[in-house]
């Protein structure tokens, strides 16, 4: 699996937008991040509630239907999260227009 | 207020892949809605629950950010989530591909 990630990041962190990536496991600690520890573990800890609640709403909307993904755009950034069997991901990216 | 939530509708509606619209105050109550009505009561409460986190989410990592949208996508939707300043629109659309 890690071999799988690495190259998932390395692919990831050539485009010029990218402003970080953080890789949280199911419990919310995050396994490989490109920004500082701090940013990371507030990252982490934020978007492990707002992960377990979409997908919670969409499950309550629907029981046959799964969360995929989820954007959020702010006045500065993108930030995607990407959830996964194992461990979710973090994007941050700032938009290109 | 209501001429620009009509012309909003009007806007959005003219979409072949849009399977929804709800327009839902800052209560979470529906105010417009092109769909029936259970499911934009279900939505409403559920989605701008969410909104709610992810907005304050936003401001807890940076105080001069502020959300402006939010795209759920799921394995048979894509809910687009607009916060304005006195309504939230709420758009249920089948991603195009």
């Amino acid at each position: 699996m890690s071999a799988e990630v690495e190259e998932m990041l390395k692919r990831f962190q050539t485009y010029k937008n990218i402003a970080g990536i953080i890789i949280v496991d199911n419990d919310g600690i995050p396994i490989k991040t490109t920004l500082e520890n701090t940013q990371t573990v507030h990252y982490a800890a934020l978007m492990q509630s707002l992960v377990v609640k979409a997908r919670q709403v969409v499950l309550d909307l629907d029981a046959t239907n799964e969360f995929t993904l989820l954007r959020m755009r702010t006045l500065t950034h993108e930030v995607i999260l990407a959830p996964s069997d194992d461990f979710y991901c973090i994007v941050i990216q700032k938009p290109s227009d | 207020m209501s001429a620009e939530i009509e012309d909003i509708i009007k806007r959005f509606q003219n979409y072949p892949n849009v399977v929804g619209i709800i327009i839902v105050d800052l209560f979470a109550i529906p105010i417009k809605t092109t769909m029936d009505y259970n499911l934009t009561v279900h939505y409403a409460t559920l989605v701008s629950n969410l909104l709610s986190k992810a907005s304050k989410m936003v401001h807890s990592l940076d105080m001069t950010n502020e959300l402006t949208s939010l795209r759920l996508r799921t394995s048979k939707h894509e809910v687009v989530i607009v916060p304005e300043e006195n309504f939230f629109i709420i758009v249920v659309q089948n991603p195009s591909e």
